[in-house]
């Protein structure tokens, strides 16, 4: 018996209940629009959910911090890539953005002097200001904010358990006319039909399973979904990776253990040999350090489990500031110093015996190409509207353009507040505006539902976990941290095969919840999703940012900086071009660089003293760093990349 | 290593007995990575959730030898039986069904007002009661949870019928009592909110506490203390006020 559809109705769909979603039905409902929420995880269980749960916050640290500074920072660490509406929007919204988390009863420590939530001691993870602002259980708080907001509203219905699977567009005008869901708990298709979608359903990460730190569910499925409806995807090269996450044991692989910072001023990465690849490990950028482990590996150096030696004993063994460092150690990023304690050997959690560590993958940068609404648009320079899809947006990790080459750290859970809003608002404004016509609709779905329903009880011998092992192992080498123009082609031959092999996937007939049908179709999502990322890479012959290319040079600051913009056509056929960024004035760019190379040469120093001067000096750091009560108040995991002008601080 | 994987399929139970093979000499697997290699080898339909792999996304959680467990950080042993919670209802596998206690709280949740000072901090206990990752492993042998599988709550509502707080459970948990607790305690809640809440937890059954052995949290948190206790002295403090 073919799976039921229900039809449905809404002014806006939401999809993902992570941070971005939640505050795009929020935001949607309050602008008076009938809101349908879909999530594949239970609501609220989301990358936001188990993040760090640090967030910038404009002005939180310090007076001098304008939204032009800002917005600059973003930019100058984005290697310009990133489009200035949209780190505009993001510097004007990030404060009242927050406080949107704040009203669903997000409860940070509160600075009285300033009247403000209380930002860490540091400028960090790149930002040039003090205003990233730390949680009492990190993500946890976030996510009970984000899970209030949607079940308390009434104006919000909400499916969890529900796949979203595919957009459904009209083509005169071309527009959204809704879209189709898989609703596992029920067991039946839901048909809605929508003016307004908002995509915000994560990341691509679980494409390098296990390699990853993130949640299961970021399948790709918001960049599939786009590019199958013919949208334009931006920058999908960029996806940003964790130099220090664990290679073993095999249940805690990929999780983070560290960060270039909390390596501290003695941190080197060794070979598995003991050679030194990489020294002044804290002043490196995430990048550096990742390409640093992976070339070593590369070169058969690698550790057994295909990485490489973060050694932190220098610092340890220091009489006077050894004892100092541990506890910067484990204050600086207690969540992950808590999983190394967990994992590793007593020796090494105490820093006497080095860490294996190896790269992971944390966030995609590129997404769907939007304005600073998060409106989907194409076209040539920033792009425009009129050339996208109406009736898309995007928010999240989902949206492109917001980072570039270069996520600053703590900017993610303000990404999703801000784009999230500003997408909501945008979506339920579209609504009142745009009627959807019972009758031409209902045909514009046929092909979608027939498609899908065919999908049930499909015969075959492959099972779709299976390829999705083989998938993710072949992303790690060919299109992971380091790539090259031949490994970028081995892996879309690979796709290929692995494409080849979907209508072969078995899938019962069973609509109660298919869990073959559903890694089928994230199988798919993944699959597509790793074409985009192979396509960007093909075009972006240097290294840049997340970027790393073992058969290029490093991409000049100096020259024309330019996003990739990937599209498939209806064929399945991908292309890809460029469209040029506006570069910051050189002078600009020149004292960002002054200023990193003179932070830079003040603690090179300390590594030539003698050790007991050494010792001394360290001590003395550490001190300044900690304050009176000899606790850092945490440090934002990383956010320091190789783009221009950025480095780890101390 | 020999473990027994309880499945279900269109209401069919089986046990499946898999055979973990260790990646190390000296592996202790958790229960997640028994599963996910299942799935990998022989099971590649089986049906099971996780997220984080890290204790924080709360979903994971599933009954070793009948005792809920979360199993992206709960060692497995040979001859351990995994099966779904038994306290809710089983969708497939070891997958059940969540949505009715979250949608039990629906419209109980009346959060700050605009016009409230945001720069207030919050009491050490609400940031105990945030340490909540949902993860239902509360839920064995509480009373009040109990009566709602008596009553056969309804598996399969079409979801229009879901939009209001009548498709959740009737009868409440600790993990509601937290939620509403903690709203309690919110120093941004309004007074009415503060009531309002403690109305809420009457309503889905507090009074079961009184004669109860009471809860333990899968992760920790002093329910007993922090959640039940306070809302029964709120109650007694409400009842002696009004003679
Ligand atoms: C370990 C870790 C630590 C981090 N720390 C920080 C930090 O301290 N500060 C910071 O700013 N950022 C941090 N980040 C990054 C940040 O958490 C995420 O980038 C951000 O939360 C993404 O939010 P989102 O709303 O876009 O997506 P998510 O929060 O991931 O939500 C995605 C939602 O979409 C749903 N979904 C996906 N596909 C579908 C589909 N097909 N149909 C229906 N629903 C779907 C999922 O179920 C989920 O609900 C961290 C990330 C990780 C993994
Ligand atoms: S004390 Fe109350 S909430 Fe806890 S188990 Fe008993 S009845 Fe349930
Ligand atoms: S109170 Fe504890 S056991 Fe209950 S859902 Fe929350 S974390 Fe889990
Ligand atoms: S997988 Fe997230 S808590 Fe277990």
């Amino acid at each position: 018996m073919p799976i039921n559809v229900e039809w449905m109705q809404y002014d806006v769909v939401v999809v993902g209940s992570g941070g971005a979603g939640s505050h795009a039905a929020h935001a949607a409902a309050e602008a008076g629009a009938r809101v349908l929420m879909v999530s594949k995880d239970p609501i609220g269980c989301s990358d936001t959910k188990i993040s760090e749960g640090i967030a910038t916050v404009r002005g939180s640290g310090a007076d001098d911090d304008t939204e032009e500074t800002l917005s600059e920072n973003l930019r100058l660490a984005g290697g310009d890539l990133p489009v200035s509406a949209i780190t505009d929007a993001f510097a004007a919204d990030s404060k009242e953005a927050y406080d949107t988390y704040r009203r669903q009863g997000l409860r940070p420590d509160i600075d009285t002097e300033r009247q403000a939530p209380k930002s860490l001691p540091l400028p960090m993870g790149g930002h040039t200001r003090r205003r990233s602002v730390g949680h009492r259980n990190s993500g946890v708080a976030f996510g009970h904010a984000n899970w209030n907001t949607v079940v308390q509203s009434e104006q919000i219905d909400y499916l969890e358990d529900a796949w979203f699977l595919d957009l459904v567009t009209e083509e005169t005008p071309f527009r959204v006319a809704g879209g189709l869901i898989y609703h596992a708990a029920l067991g039946r298709l839901i048909a809605v039909k929508a003016p307004s979608v908002v995509i915000a359903s994560g990341g691509l990460s679980t494409l390098y399973f296990p390699k990853t730190d993130t949640m299961r569910g970021n399948t790709g499925d918001s960049y599939a979904i786009a590019a199958r409806a013919g949208v334009e995807l931006v920058d999908m090269e960029q996806v940003q990776f964790l130099p220090f996450c664990l290679a073993s044991p095999p249940s805690y692989e990929g999780l983070l253990v560290g960060e270039p910072v909390t390596a501290s001023y003695l941190g080197v990465l060794r070979d598995k040999n003991g050679k030194v690849i990489l020294d002044g490990v804290f002043l490196r950028t995430r990048a550096e350090c990742s390409s640093a482990i992976m070339r070593a590996v590369e070169d058969g150096r690698g550790t057994p489990n295909g990485g490489a030696y973060l050694d932190m004993t220098a610092n340890k063994r220091r009489p006077r500031s050894g004892p100092y460092f541990m506890k910067f150690l484990a204050s600086a990023l207690p969540s992950a110093y808590k999983l190394a304690r967990q994992a590793m050997s007593k020796a090494a959690a105490d820093c006497e015996e080095p860490w294996e560590v190896r790269p992971s993958a944390h966030y995609m940068m590129g997404g769907i190409r939007a304005d600073a609404y998060g409106a989907a648009v194409g076209g040539d320079g920033d792009g425009s509207t009129s050339s996208g899809l109406p009736g898309l947006f995007a928010a999240g990790q989902a949206m492109g353009g917001v980072f570039g080459a270069n996520r600053l750290g703590s900017t993610s859970l303000t990404e999703g507040a801000v784009f999230g809003r500003r997408a909501g608002e945008a979506a339920a404004a579209r609504a009142r505006k745009t009627s959807i016509d019972k009758t031409t609709t209902e045909a514009v779905f046929s092909p979608f539902i027939r498609e899908t329903r065919s999908r049930f009880g499909q015969k075959g011998e492959v099972a779709a976990a299976a390829l999705k092992l083989t998938l993710q192992k072949a992303a790690w080498s060919n299109i992971g941290p380091v790539r090259t123009s031949e490994r970028i082609a081995e892996m879309e031959k690979i796709l290929s095969s692995l494409e080849s092999q979907l209508d072969q996937v078995s899938i019962p007939d069973c609509a109660d919840w298919n869990q073959a049908f559903i890694e089928f179709e994230e199988l798919r999502n993944l699959l597509m999703s790793a074409r985009a990322v192979c396509s960007a890479s093909r075009e972006r012959e240097g290294s840049l940012g997340g970027h790393v290319r073992l058969d290029g040079k490093q991409i000049s600051a100096f020259s024309q900086p330019y996003s990739t913009v990937v599209s498939c056509n209806s064929a399945g056929g991908w292309q890809v071009r460029r469209v040029d960024r506006d570069r910051t004035p050189i002078r600009q760019i020149l004292a960002f660089k002054i200023q990193d190379a003179k932070r830079k040469a003040a603690v090179k120093w300390l590594r030539v003293l003698p050790k007991g001067m050494q010792d001394r000096a360290l001590e003395k750091k550490y001190l300044e760093i900690m304050g009176n009560d000899g606790v850092i108040e945490r440090v934002m995991p990383g956010g320091d990349d190789a783009a221009i002008g950025e480095a780890t601080r101390l | 290593m020999k473990v027994e994987i309880v499945t279900k399929r269109a209401g069919e139970e089986a046990v499946v007995e898999y055979e973990y093979r260790m990646r190390t000499e000296d592996e202790k697997p958790m229960v997640l990575d028994v599963l996910l290699q299942a799935q990998a080898t022989v099971m590649p339909d089986l049906a099971f959730r996780y997220g984080c792999r890290a204790r924080n996304c709360g979903v994971c959680t599933v009954d070793i030898n009948g005792r809920p467990r979360i199993a992206c950080r709960a060692r497995i042993k040979d001859g351990d039986r995994v099966s779904a919670m038994a306290t809710l209802p089983v969708l497939s596998d070891l997958v059940v069904r969540r949505d009715g206690v979250a949608r039990q709280l629906r419209g109980r949740l009346s959060t700050a007002g605009q016009a409230n000072d945001l720069n207030i901090e919050a009491p050490e206990d609400y940031h105990m009661l945030t340490a909540c990752i949902e993860c239902y492993a509360c839920l064995h042998e509480c009373p009040m949870h109990a009566r709602n599988l008596e009553e056969a709550w309804p598996l399969k509502r079409p979801p229009e019928e879901q939009a209001g707080p009548t498709a959740g459970y009737a009868h409440g948990n600790p993990f509601s009592l937290l939620k509403l607790q903690r709203l309690r305690i919110d120093p941004l809640t309004p007074d009415a909110g503060v009531e309002a809440a403690l109305d809420n937890a009457v309503a889905l059954g507090l009074d079961t506490c009184i004669d109860c052995k009471g809860c333990k949290c899968g992760i920790g948190i002093d329910l007993m203390g922090k959640v039940v206790r306070p809302l029964l002295d709120s109650v007694n403090d409400r009842a002696d006020a009004s003679t």
